[in-house]
């Protein structure tokens, strides 16, 4: 785990991680969430509705930005406060996942940074994006 | 810049930041006064104000705010005004 204070961060502090998505990650998230829709728990339904298998819950590629934030970018002294994201394209078991955050702006007042990050397949194509604002503790 | 100048700009500001066009400012507004005014809000809603005036706070001066009139004194001191 980072342990980056606030007056080590730099505008263009960057950082990456890379994770493959399991069946038992699928199986965790829909034991924590609840969310039972076939879209994530049927093949069958998935390739009804024109995907080529189950699809991966969004929330579950997006939990990757606490990830990112709460153990790389800043890391330990980090307080997650907002994320606006979105989720471009479908995410399918095995698939690896590569999220990548760089600082674009530092509130001193606040001790506040916004992170851009985006995570993308194996294929290069990114999945989804994200604005993040986090404050660093220390 | 007068008063009345700074008094518009902030309203648009706290109209934007809360996502509500009904919010209207008096010099005694607080957080308690408007619904989502919360600390997290209240960080969004300085920086905001900082990028529309063009200012930086320092935050013994943000502290020490006790109402929308305060903040609207705070701008006017950091313009020059």
């Amino acid at each position: 785990m980072n342990e980056y204070t606030y007056a080590d961060i730099e505008i263009g502090t960057k950082h990456d991680f890379s994770v493959t998505v399991t069946e038992d990650m699928m199986d965790k998230f829909l034991s924590v969430s609840g969310d039972c829709n076939p879209l994530h728990c049927s093949t069958e339904y998935a390739q009804e509705q024109g995907f080529q298998d189950r699809v991966v819950y969004g929330m579950l590629t997006a939990s990757l930005y606490s990830t990112l934030v709460g153990v790389h970018l800043p890391g330990k002294f980090a307080l997650f406060q907002e994320l606006e994201t979105n989720f471009r394209n479908p995410v399918f078991i095995g698939d690896t996942l590569t999220v990548s955050g760089e600082v674009t702006e530092k509130r001193d007042n606040f001790k506040r940074i916004t992170i851009k990050s985006t995570i993308k397949n194996q294929n290069g194509k990114t999945v989804s994006k994200a604005t993040i604002k986090a404050g660093v503790l220390k | 810049m007068t008063r009345a100048e700074v008094f518009e700009k902030l309203t648009e500001v706290f109209q934007d930041v809360f996502d509500d066009e009904s919010i209207e400012l008096s010099e005694t507004t607080t957080a308690s006064d408007i619904e989502d005014w919360d600390s997290l809000m209240h960080i969004n809603l300085v920086s905001a104000t900082e990028d529309e005036f063009d200012l930086e706070f320092e935050m013994k001066d943000i502290l020490e705010l006790k109402n929308v009139g305060t903040f609207v004194d705070l701008i006017l001191r950091e313009l020059g005004e």
